[in-house]
């Protein structure tokens, strides 16, 4: 088993503030959706991670840590972590995405 | 070099991967998109082979977000980490030989102003601080001098990352590597002078923990490159693996290089400046209005 990055909804959508997006050195890993954190009744969207394509590096962490403050992303077994985006269930909208959650981890 | 090759083939569109389905519906050609809609598009970058947490990666996928025309943009590169990546994006990618990436894009450059004419296609080169500095600075400073109109990008890891650690050119002086265990005996090379003395009208320093700078940088670069002349970037890119730093520490050893060695700087000429204020509507250069003579100290 490997970690991969989860980001907590709950933080994530009170902030919004998408430094995560643009310090990931892997294109289209961790994907913004304006939905996830609203339909929990929170004020913004949320940043989530597309785990089949996340290496693991922890950049995000040290990011969301220290220059933004919000300490909402953590490092996680992959086969700890019930539900999580993958890149077929991802779909792009006009002005950001929506994922449909699912098992990482098969059998 | 055109909208038309990031369409689909009538019929095909159902056999295409979802991948680029997404790259032709939400993609960034034909539309202006920054870095502060990253996580929302489909990037031209896909997934590649290099390492966990590398910011020469996180600087590639800056800068080809920063491209102001995608759909009209050749890469060049050489051998060397970076290619690995570059060569994974929906950018028509040359592999020169080592070290003739910029006789390469010379070639090209005049090659697509004689077929398209005033229509911009911009080619950018990017290429290690080895193909840069060392194997290929010969082609690299002929084509500065020749006035070569595209970019070059230097992705400065300050060592020979692909190949077990060995020192470069722009390896600082004293740095101990695995290929170099007694040290760099040399200075680093000052390619940011070279590059004013040979000409070029845009020279910058620029490091990946800044992503709007990137992509202002990046911008500039390559529309000044597209009628006034040569533009060079030098951007640090750390290895994390030859120079051992944690990949969750690469942004801040990205922040104390910046703050040390690796201050962003910025050299405009005249003639770009003007080209930019007066084609591309850029304010920041244009003067600044003169404040009255009682604002100044020390001026009765």
């Amino acid at each position: 088993m490997y970690l991969v990055a989860d980001i907590s909804v709950e933080i994530c959508a009170a902030k919004s503030c998408k430094l995560c997006t643009q310090y990931c050195p892997e294109a289209n890993t961790i994907q913004y959706s304006d939905e996830m954190g609203k339909d929990r009744g929170f004020k913004y969207g949320s940043a989530y991670v597309a785990v089949d394509r996340c290496k693991g590096c922890a950049q995000c962490v040290w990011v969301c840590d220290n220059m933004a403050k919000n300490n909402a992303i953590k490092m996680i077994m992959i086969d700890q972590l019930p539900m999580a985006a993958l890149t077929d269930n991802i779909t792009y909208g006009e002005k950001s995405t929506t994922a449909v959650l699912a098992s990482p981890v098969v059998g | 070099m055109s909208l038309d090759y990031v369409k689909f083939s009538n019929g095909f569109e159902k056999f295409m991967p979802k991948e680029y389905r997404d790259m032709v519906e939400h993609g960034p050609f034909g539309k202006k998109v920054s870095v502060s809609q990253m996580g929302s598009f489909k990037e031209v970058l896909e997934e590649h082979p290099m390492c966990a947490g590398c910011a020469m990666t996180l600087f590639i996928r800056l800068a080809i977000i920063a491209f102001p025309n995608p759909e009209d943009t050749i890469t060049v590169g050489t051998a060397g980490c970076g290619r690995l990546a570059i060569s994974q994006a929906a950018i028509p990618f040359v592999y020169g030989n080592y070290g003739d990436q910029n006789g390469v894009a010379s070639g090209l450059s005049r090659g697509l102003r004689l077929r398209f004419g005033d229509k911009p296609k911009d080619v950018v080169v990017m290429a290690g601080d080895g193909g840069t500095a060392d194997i290929g600075f010969q082609q690299v400073l002929h084509s500065w001098f020749r006035r070569e109109r595209f970019t070059t990008i230097m992705l400065d890891n300050e060592v020979y990352g692909n190949t077990g650690g060995q020192e470069s050119g722009m390896t600082n002086r004293g740095a101990v590597l695995k290929m170099a265990p007694l040290g760099k005996k040399f200075e680093k090379m000052d390619m940011l002078q070279m590059a004013k003395v040979a000409g070029c009208a845009y020279v910058a320093t620029v490091v990946p923990n800044n992503p709007r700078r990137v992509e202002s940088v990046i911008k500039k670069a390559v529309l000044i490159a597209r009628e006034v002349g040569s533009t060079y970037i030098q951007a640090y890119t750390s290895c994390n693996i030859e120079y051992a730093i944690p990949t969750d520490k690469v942004m801040e050893d990205a922040k104390t290089v910046e703050n040390d060695r690796y201050q962003f700087t910025e050299y405009v000429s005249e003639e770009a400046k003007q080209y930019l204020t007066e084609r591309y509507g850029y304010k920041e250069f244009l003067a600044k209005p003169a404040a009255p003579a009682a604002a100044i100290p020390g001026k009765a």
